[in-house]
């Protein structure tokens, strides 16, 4: 990569710098997040692990819908049709599980 | 092409005044003539109207299958066909009516032409998409249409696991691909209308001046994006269980079939509001121009439909109740659906309100609507019954549902599509249709409806199972009146199908506003420019700003 | 109204020509986000209901779902994870560059892009050829199941097959169009016509990433645990 970069501007470096700094964070948050979701999976540590594993995938939903494409800086609409998606999965699942965890 | 135009808008023109023709460009219709504009074409309108012609074609296929299905009825020893052309005639009339006709019959073709009319819009948001929607249907419809009626199909539309699966030796396989492939048609037109009427409202056009024709339009697109996702879920993976013997499906491996009908019914009962929603869209512009006065309720009209599409993902179960799900299940899904009947009597209260000392005219839409709100509020109290835990164990998979969602589908959906038909005919074509032969056909469908679905209430009632090809000897005399009553009924989809055609080259040329209406749809020529509008419309004070107006409420418009 | 919701303004001559029947470039950009986030919410009720038959087959059959977990390639499927986090930065970075106006980088970053998602399909295969040759493909009725012993293994494993293979062809086709569109912006002016195409595409890509973000722990991690 010095090879590109070097034939840029002071200028031209920091806007780089500034626009890839978010981009690059989430890039990291979701790197750490995945490491602590395989070895909660590799080594099983406590009984009902799941709950924190899907508790950390969770997050991890949160951060791409946010950050990565760029949901808190939308406007309201766009706000409400990305977790429009989740809320009727949520009725999906929930009023399946009415029926299973009845059996 | 430009909007500028060369004459003055068509807005302020006496309603029943002689069109301009001179110096106006052509209209939608006459823009081009080849077959290339047609096939390809982005013009919403002329999309509309290749979704017209394959939708009726569909219609006249599901219709002679259901006069098959009649006929083998009339005797009660299934001595005029065998079991297995029985069954895969009312295969091929389930399939292809719910399918193929009823989900896109009023979205496809009016909400197509329509909305973006209404909205003062010059198209719908993506032309393009609107154009592959057409031929993913028409991809999926023929090739699953093929398979049916070549091949043979005996499930019944809903393809229930273990039938479909393991069980029947039919060309399930195809069919299953080519529904499949017609959902993601219907996405597609849903995801157009979702932006359409989010992004293409024309200035000062604000919700609460669309007509209700857009918002149950909208809570349609809503339902087709949220549910139509998870049929082809299931349809994936019943191909996969037929195909590869997947098991989920399959009690011989631990699968459960009750989990499909889950998937299923998450779909296919907020289907049935795909079907009935934009039927109420149309009814409710239909009611307040043959009455001459504003719509009664219209926010409570618009709330509801939203309501509608809301409630409706919440009481699938009610079609399960004896197919093993839990008890908790079955309490949850009973109780949740008597909800359904609130925002449904919030609109037919809200039609009977407009039309009480409104100035009605009985013309040949009208008509329908009348006969709409009749037979939806029978179809519907009977919903009502079979939401309820005990009388559905007795009635459960009799004639008494198939009664009860014909009320719903046809008495609802095709008197609307056939009153919709009607209203906007002069707007889609420029030309008018015989107004006594049309009465005539209305009045006959209504007879022949009634003579044709009422026996099956009695006849379900006192015990006789659907989808069986035989029946004890006493039910031989409320079979063969519903059978008569299909013959009616058949003469009266003749007509229509007949005068509306002959209109085409021999009827009276319409004007922009033959009912006197109020929208924007009729503030431009019939039929409309290719842009829609030639100067951008005037978006009105209040929606259905008719001559009578009630004193319901001061800020009913704020 | 003005482009109100990018973080930063756009590079001078970066922008979206105006489409006949939009009355601005507002409108068409906006249309475009709804309608692109519109098919996104059908998609994801597509996999869910995926997971919702997964989450019921652990209810009905938890010992035979956790025997078939444990026998799913744990540490391919986490590395093939760790692949599409990469794709995601590259996409955001093709976004980022596509509103710079430095058309050369986005073109490389969508490259990268594309490469990565191949490499995702390539471990995906050498994965399903790993199941093969450990019998782990119950729905080959001629092959012998690893898990035969307990029949309602079959239904995890061969949902977890309809899961990838459908998530695989959302990957395929999304490299494909991508190879497309990177074909066109890498001609000149195409920033100035066509900017929001990059934008809208990148919402698809990270949805896909985030369904596997989804389907990797419900197929692959939280049924390893009793």
């Amino acid at each position: 990569m010095r090879g590109p970069l070097a034939s840029l501007t002071a200028d031209d470096r920091a806007r780089l710098r500034r626009r890839m700094r978010t981009p690059v964070l989430t890039f990291l948050a979701l790197l750490s997040l995945l490491a602590v979701n395989v070895t909660l999976g590799a080594t099983l540590p406590f009984a009902h692990v799941w709950a924190l594993e899907i508790a950390v995938v969770g997050v991890m939903v949160a951060l791409i819908l946010l950050v990565s494409m760029e949901v808190r800086k939308e406007p309201p609409l766009i706000r409400l049709f990305s977790g429009l998606g989740f809320f009727w999965v949520c009725i999906m699942v929930g009023m399946t599980l009415t029926d299973y965890l009845a059996r | 092409m430009s909007a500028s135009g060369t004459v003055e808008g068509a807005a302020h023109r006496e309603p029943h005044s002689p069109e301009a023709t001179i110096g106006r460009k052509p209209d939608y219709l006459h823009a081009e003539s080849t077959l290339r504009s047609w096939f390809l074409a982005t013009d919403h309108k002329r999309i509309a109207i290749l979704y017209l012609v394959s939708i009726t074609g569909f219609f006249v296929i599901g219709a002679l299958a259901a006069g098959v299905v009649r006929l083998a009825l009339v005797v009660p020893n299934g001595a005029i066909m065998s079991n297995d052309t029985y069954n895969k005639a009312f295969t091929i009339h389930g399939v292809v009516m719910v399918w193929f006709f009823l989900i896109p019959s009023i979205p496809a073709t009016f909400g197509n032409f329509l909305i973006p009319l209404m909205i003062g819009a010059k198209d719908l948001a993506f032309p393009k998409l609107n154009l592959t929607s057409w031929y993913v249907f028409m991809a999926g419809a023929l090739f699953t249409l093929v398979s049916v009626v070549l091949g043979g199909v005996d499930t019944g539309w809903t393809f229930y696991a273990p039938l479909s699966t393991a069980f029947s030796n039919t060309w399930v396989l195809p069919a299953l691909i080519g529904v499949t492939i017609v959902g993601f048609s219907s996405i597609l037109t849903g995801l157009n209308f979702v932006v359409t009427i989010h992004t293409m409202r024309a200035p000062g056009m604000t919700w609460f001046k669309l007509p209700i024709f857009v918002w149950t339009h909208y809570a349609t697109s809503l339902i087709f994006l949220l549910a139509t996702p998870v049929i082809t879920t299931a349809l994936i993976l019943l191909i996969a269980e037929r195909a590869f013997h997947v098991g989920v499906f399959d009690p011989a491996f631990g699968g459960d079939p009750v989990l499909f009908q889950h998937l299923f019914w998450f779909y296919s009962h907020p289907a049935v509001y795909i079907m009935v929603l934009p039927g109420m869209g149309v009814i409710s512009e239909i009611v307040p121009a043959f009455a001459r006065k504003k719509l009664f309720g219209y926010r409570f009209v618009a709330y509801a439909s939203i309501g509608l599409a809301s409630v409706t993902f919440f009481v699938w179960g009610h079609h399960m109740f004896i197919n093993g799900q839990s008890d908790l299940a079955s309490l949850v899904f009973s109780s949740l659906s008597f909800a359904v009947a609130v925002p449904s009597a919030v609109k037919v209260y809200n039609w009977t309100a407009t039309i009480h000392k409104g100035s009605l005219r009985l013309d040949t839409p009208m008509l329908y609507a009348m006969g709409y709100i009749g037979l939806f509020v029978l179809g519907g109290l009977t919903g009502l019954y079979l939401a309820t835990l005990a009388i559905n164990q007795h009635v459960h998979a009799t004639y008494f549902v198939v009664a009860h969602f014909h009320y719903i589908m046809v008495g609802g959906t095709v008197l609307a599509f056939l009153g919709g038909l009607h209203f906007w005919w002069p707007k889609f074509t420029g030309r008018m249709y015989s107004e006594p032969w049309g009465r005539v056909s209305a009045l006959l469908i209504f007879l022949g409806f009634n003579v044709t679905f009422f026996p099956q209430f009695i006849l379900g009632y006192l015990g006789m199972p659907r989808r069986y090809a035989t029946y004890p000897p006493e039910f031989q005399l409320l079979n063969v009146l519903s059978s008569a009553g299909a013959t009616i009924l058949a003469a009266g989809y003749i007509f229509p199908m007949l005068y509306l055609v002959y209109s085409l080259w021999f009827g009276r040329k319409a004007p922009a506003n033959p009912w006197d209406a109020k929208g924007l749809e009729w503030e431009t020529s019939s039929p409309p420019p290719t842009l829609n509008f030639v100067s951008p419309p005037e978006v009105p004070r209040i929606p259905y700003d008719y001559p009578i107006q009630a004193t319901e409420s001061k800020d009913q418009h704020r | 109204m003005s482009e109100s919701f990018v973080n930063e303004p756009l590079a001078d001559g970066v922008g979206v020509a105006r489409a006949h029947h939009f009355e601005s470039v507002a409108q068409q950009r906006e249309a475009a986000t709804l309608g692109i986030w519109a098919w996104l919410i059908t998609e994801l009720l597509l996999f869910s209901a995926l997971f919702l038959v997964a989450l019921i087959t652990r209810i009905q059959h938890p010992e035979a779902t956790v025997a078939a977990a444990r026998h799913l390639k744990f540490w391919i499927g986490a590395t093939n994870t760790v692949v599409l986090i990469c794709s995601s930065l590259t996409m955001s970075m093709a976004i980022e560059f596509s509103r710079m106006g430095w058309q050369r980088a986005m073109v490389r970053a969508m490259l990268a892009t594309a490469a990565l998602g191949a490499l995702f399909l390539v471990l995906k295969g050498y994965e399903y050829y790993a199941d093969w040759s450990e019998h782990m493909m119950p729905f080959l009725a001629d092959r012998p199941f690893e898990l035969a012993e307990t029949p309602a293994a079959r239904l995890f494993v061969n949902l977890y097959y309809v899961a990838t293979v459908l998530h695989a062809v959302h990957l395929f086709t999304g490299i494909a169009l991508l190879l497309g569109m990177t074909w066109m912006a890498a001609k000149a002016g195409f920033l100035s016509r066509h900017q929001n195409w990059i934008e809208v595409y990148g919402l698809y890509w990270h949805f896909i990433d985030l369904v596997w973000i989804l389907a990797f722990p419900i197929l692959y991690v939280v049924n390893r645990a009793t």
